[in-house]
This record gives structure tokens, C-alpha cells and sequence, in this order.
């Protein structure tokens, strides 16, 4: 038996979830999908609007939750919306195991693992623009590196869904929101509540 | 440094200080909050309810503090990881990983500061000389003989040596020769063994000395263990 991975295959984490990364499945890959990653979520994040016949026929028989984000590019209209919607599955330890695939593994699904990489697990930004490179064949994408560094967004995740990897840098986040300022408006957490000093 | 690399260590004794001293509960949740502790060891931090109802975290921007993940770092199996020499600047990262063994491929030493960060944080360092055998005229550009490569995969395939960091110099072609033999043990085909191999050679791309070697490399020389094994291994040998 010879397992065949998809394109620019690879862990993005490994811990107490697996998330993958690769470029589209193909069916020679199947097998090795559907016997050595047992997956619950794929997440597509490309342009083609439907998946091929026998993807679709695939994901139906592993019972696989399908979901497609439409992107072009990172200077998309909306891609803040969409790489949110991104997050929230990602951020939902009730998806996972979960791969993340777009159509060659580099670009897109490069700038999705960058923003995990440095919202969910406080990566540098030297890091980050290293893995995008590993990943995109030593090609940097200045935009999608630019769109990577000045992402920020606002979204509220019920704490008991957030995967274990996030919860270290989302904890440190919110000790420094709790350091900060005495402004205890803008946040919602139970760390901002803070002892008069 | 130092300093840097205990706050991180310290981390859980902060949660609890933070819990002490830092949150005000409100006297009547007090009870519910000991018991949710109980439930789940993993939010001894976290109290799961607000007057609000079901607490959320705030996901906006990343913290001030970042960390540095070294050369080449990538995952590659569950609690396995591969990468370059790990510097002073990565210890907070590694500390993330809360490594139990570190392989450094190299006949030389790595550099002092990495001996005493395993030292201080207990974690195992294990040495694979690229030719054990060859004494001094032994070449790091050398590939790796079968004899040291059958050694470090003895401990890969041995769970109690995770969570496993793979290194060498830069994390390319002695560590991607011992993740390549590994991929081949799980099944994988050659030309996808080749593709990660190369992903991270570089500019100068792969040596076909290292795919030789990968490709000759008879898989039935690593005994693996069954009871010993990690998971994701025993799922690839089904």
C-alpha cells in the first residue's frame, strides 16, 4: 500500500488537534485522506465554485463536513468576512480533525496559516513570512505578506470551544488587555476585572 | 534571556496567582467555580460562566509578545516536529512545545546556550553523529550513514521520547533525510518523500545524494515496537 498525500501536504498543528494544510485533492489522494487523517472538515479556500464530481462523491461517503470560502486573492472585496469565517471554524475544537486546502497549497491557504499563526499562537512575523515561504516555493507575495501583518479582527469565541493551541496566546492576550489600560469597556473577559490597585 | 525563558516556565503559577488575586467572583459563583475546576483540569484559569451567561474570548490581534519559531520549523506528525538549530531568540517557542527530546544531527556540539537550556528545562538531547564510525574523517556535507539514521528513528517511533524536536544546522538535508526515511517507513511514495524533502533545501534545492539515500533506505531495519509506538505510526503501518 502507498499513500499518496496532496500536494504541499503538511501539518499546521499537531498538538491536542490536527489541522492540515495541502493544495486540492485529487483522487489518487483519497486513501491516504480518508486512511491516515480521518478528517471532519475540509475547508476549501479557492474560486471554483463547485468541488469535481468525484471530490464531492468522496466527501459524501467519509461523511466529510464540506465548506468553501471563496477567495481570489488577498486584495479580494469582503476577504476580511471570509477569513473570519475562517477563523470561527478553525477556532471550534468540534471541527477537527480539519484540513485546509486551496488549489497548489501556497498562496491562499499560505495567508489563512499565516494569520493562525500569528492571532491564534503569537508567531513572529519573520516566522511567518519564512513558512509562507517553505510552502510557495521560495516565491513571497508581498501583498498577501502585507494583508498577513496588518490583519486584525474582532470576533467573540465561547471559551469552551477554543482549541488547546490557541489558548495559550489568546490567554496572553488577555492578561496584556488586562494590563493595559483601566479602559474595561472594550473587553468582555473576566481578566479585565482587576483588583483596585 | 534567562528571565524571559522563566516567565514562560512559570506560566501555570501565574494562572493560579491571576485566579487568587487578580478576578473578583462574585461570593454566591464561588462554589460553582470550584466545581467546574473539578470537571476539567485543562481551564484552571477559566471560569466558564459570567452573569452574562457563557464566557467568550476576545480574538482581535496578536499579543505583544511573539514568539520565534526556528529555522525551517514545521510539524510533522503529531508531537513531532523538525527544524535548524534552535538560538536563544526560539527558547520561548520551544518552551511552548514542552519538548521531552530534542535529536541534534551533528558531529559537532550545538551551541552552549542550547546544552543549558535542556539542561535547565530537563529536557533529553539526544546526539547523531552523521558517520559514528568514521572518526575524524568524518565531513559534515557527508550524508547520513545507515547505521545513524536507523538509530534516530529507533527513538522517533518510541512515544515516551514525545513531544520530539528533529534538528540539525539549518533543518535541511540531514533532517530531511531522517523525516524522509520516516515518511517511507508510513508508506508514503517517493516522488511526495521527495516534495517535502525539497520544500525545505532552499535555493539551492535538494542533493540527489540524500534522495538516494532515502530511496535505498530499507525500512524493515527500524524495529518498531507495537505497544511502544506512537499512534499516527501504528494507523500508517495498518
Amino acid at each position: 500500500m502507498k499513500y499518496i498525500p496532496p500536494l504541499n501536504f503538511s501539518p499546521v498543528v499537531s498538538t491536542d488537534v490536527s489541522l492540515y494544510r495541502s493544495g486540492y485533492p485529487m483522487p489518487l489522494n483519497y486513501s491516504f485522506i480518508k486512511h491516515q487523517l480521518h478528517l471532519k472538515t475540509i475547508i476549501y479556500i479557492g474560486d471554483k465554485d463547485r468541488p469535481l464530481e468525484e471530490y464531492q462523491s468522496f466527501l459524501e461517503s467519509e461523511k466529510i463536513k464540506y465548506y468553501h470560502i471563496f477567495m481570489d486573492s488577498s486584495r479580494d472585496e469582503g476577504i476580511q468576512e471570509r477569513m473570519n469565517q475562517v477563523l470561527h471554524l478553525v477556532l471550534d475544537v468540534r471541527n477537527y480533525p480539519i484540513l485546509v486546502h486551496s488549489n497548489k497549497g501556497k498562496h491562499r491557504v499560505g495567508v489563512v496559516v499565516g494569520i493562525i499563526r500569528k492571532l491564534l499562537q503569537g508567531w513572529s512575523t519573520a516566522g511567518i513570512y519564512q513558512e509562507y515561504g517553505l510552502f510557495s516555493g521560495g516565491m513571497k507575495d508581498g501583498v498577501d505578506l502585507e494583508f498577513i501583518t496588518m490583519f486584525e479582527t474582532n470576533l467573540k469565541i465561547p471559551r469552551n470551544v477554543i482549541p488547546g493551541f490557541a489558548k495559550h496566546c489568546l490567554y496572553l492576550n488577555e492578561l496584556e488587555a488586562a494590563e493595559g489600560s483601566d479602559d474595561e469597556s472594550g473587553s468582555e473577559s473576566i481578566l479585565t476585572a482587576k483588583q483596585p490597585i | 534571556m534567562t528571565s524571559k525563558v522563566g516567565e514562560y516556565e512559570d506560566v501555570p503559577e501565574d494562572e493560579s496567582r491571576l485566579t487568587e488575586e487578580n478576578v473578583s467572583v462574585p461570593e454566591e459563583e464561588v462554589e460553582d467555580e470550584d466545581e467546574e475546576e473539578d470537571d476539567d483540569d485543562d481551564h484552571i484559569y477559566i471560569n466558564e460562566e459570567t452573569e452574562s451567561g457563557r464566557e467568550k474570548v476576545l480574538v482581535s490581534h496578536a499579543p505583544q509578545e511573539r514568539i520565534v519559531p526556528p529555522l525551517n520549523f514545521c510539524p510533522v506528525e503529531r508531537y513531532l516536529y523538525r527544524s535548524g538549530q534552535p538560538s536563544p531568540v526560539n527558547f520561548p517557542f520551544l518552551l511552548n512545545l514542552k519538548l521531552k527530546t530534542i535529536i541534534w544531527l551533528s558531529n559537532e556540539e550545538p551551541q552552549d546556550t542550547l546544552l543549558e537550556f535542556c539542561d535547565t528545562h530537563r529536557i533529553n538531547l539526544q546526539f547523531a553523529a552523521i558517520n559514528p564510525d568514521a572518526g575524524e574523517d568524518d565531513n559534515p556535507w557527508d550524508g547520513l550513514t545507515e547505521h545513524s539514521i536507523i538509530n534516530v528513528l529507533q527513538t522517533i517511533v518510541t512515544q515516551e521520547n514525545y513531544p520530539l524536536l528533529v534538528c540539525c544546522g539549518m533543518g535541511r538535508h540531514r533532517t530531511g533525510t531522517v523525516i524522509g526515511c520516516l515518511r517511507r517507513i508510513m508508506g508514503w511514495n517517493l516522488a511526495s518523500v521527495s516534495e517535502e524533502y525539497r520544500r525545505f533545501t532552499g535555493s539551492r534545492g535538494g542533493r540527489i545524494l540524500v534522495e538516494l539515500l532515502i530511496e535505498a533506505f530499507d525500512t524493515n531495519l527500524v524495529k518498531i515496537d507495537k505497544n511502544k509506538a506512537p499512534s499516527w505510526l501504528l494507523t500508517a503501518l495498518e
